[in-house]
């Protein structure tokens, strides 16, 4: 196996011109697998037997929470490589996660609330769920603030790549809380060793939407990248011809 | 279509959940666009400044 894909990662003009390629890419299926989704999940799905109509908020809290975790990985796993192989792009990609992250997570936690009060009685619980959320919001806020508390980037980089990584163990204590402990909070119908435990007319929407979320990350994620990168490269010639193109 | 948009009573519910939700997929384009204009605008400032002091 050659590792030259990987060398070329590092480069910031590759990356720059390869995100911008393929931005429209994620955009657009994303695009149609939310309005499918939502179509899907709003009009299309049968109400819950339990729930009736009220379990309809499934569709924007599942993919919230998913968001949530999934662009914390990510950023925890680009702080890595940043921090292993002293590679700039791999900050600049997890410095471009966690504003995105960190708002899905407070979507996650206001719909979840919006969930809880007509079903649990309550809009906020302190159970193991809720609690590892708004930790994981509170990382998210951290990493952000020592970020902008430290001027220089490489710096702000290492420290900021160090958080990140150390909270990524908030990640699997958020999804194996609700069978770890005793919450309020349902385990799993989708994510889980077995069969989805929902029939299909009400999961084919939630996975298009799940989807649809994941690709809409990746579009937001490389124009952020790409601004990310033209502020770190000072210097460089690539970008006279960048941004005087247009 | 009343039906529809009374959600069985979860209207107060369901409606500003999807909104939350929509307000933070929306914003985080916005905010994403605005970056990179910002940073786009930055670098070519940075590179006028710096042809200025070389002529």
């Amino acid at each position: 196996m050659t590792w030259t894909w990987f060398h070329r990662l590092g480069s910031p003009p590759y990356v720059y011109a390869l995100a911008e390629r393929l931005t429209p890419w994620f955009a657009w299926p994303a695009a149609l697998l939310i309005v499918g989704g939502l179509w899907g999940g709003l009009v299309l799905a049968p109400p819950d037997y339990q729930q009736g109509d009220g379990f309809r908020i499934i569709y924007v809290h599942a993919p919230s929470a998913w968001m949530s975790l999934m662009v914390y990985t990510t950023m925890a796993v680009a702080a890595a490589v940043g921090l292993i192989w002293r590679m700039k792009v791999a900050h600049a990609v997890a410095a471009s996660c966690a504003p995105i992250g960190a708002s899905f997570t407070f979507a996650a936690l206001v719909t979840g609330a919006l969930w809880g009060q007509p079903m649990w009685g309550t809009y906020w619980e302190w159970d193991p769920r809720l609690t590892s959320e708004l930790v994981l919001l509170f990382l998210y806020l951290g990493y952000m603030g020592l970020r902008a508390g430290i001027e220089d980037t490489q710096r702000a980089d290492r420290a900021s790549a160090v958080l990140a990584v150390v909270g990524v163990v908030n990640v699997p204590i958020i999804h194996y809380s609700v069978t770890w402990w005793n919450s309020l909070h349902q385990a799993p119908s989708v994510m889980r060793l077995d069969k989805p435990t929902i029939p299909a007319s009400m999961l084919v929407p939630l996975l298009m939407m799940l989807l649809g979320f994941t690709l809409y990350f990746a579009a937001i994620l490389l124009v952020r990248l790409r601004a990310e990168i033209l502020s770190r490269e000072r210097a460089a010639s690539w970008i006279r011809a960048e941004v005087f193109a247009t | 279509m009343r039906a529809f948009f009374d959600m069985g009573g979860y209207a107060a519910f369901v409606w500003p959940a999807y909104a939350v939700t929509l307000a933070v997929v929306i914003l985080n384009i916005v905010w994403a666009r605005r970056a990179l204009v910002r940073a786009r605008a930055e670098a070519r400032r940075r590179l006028d400044v710096r042809a200025g002091e070389k002529s």
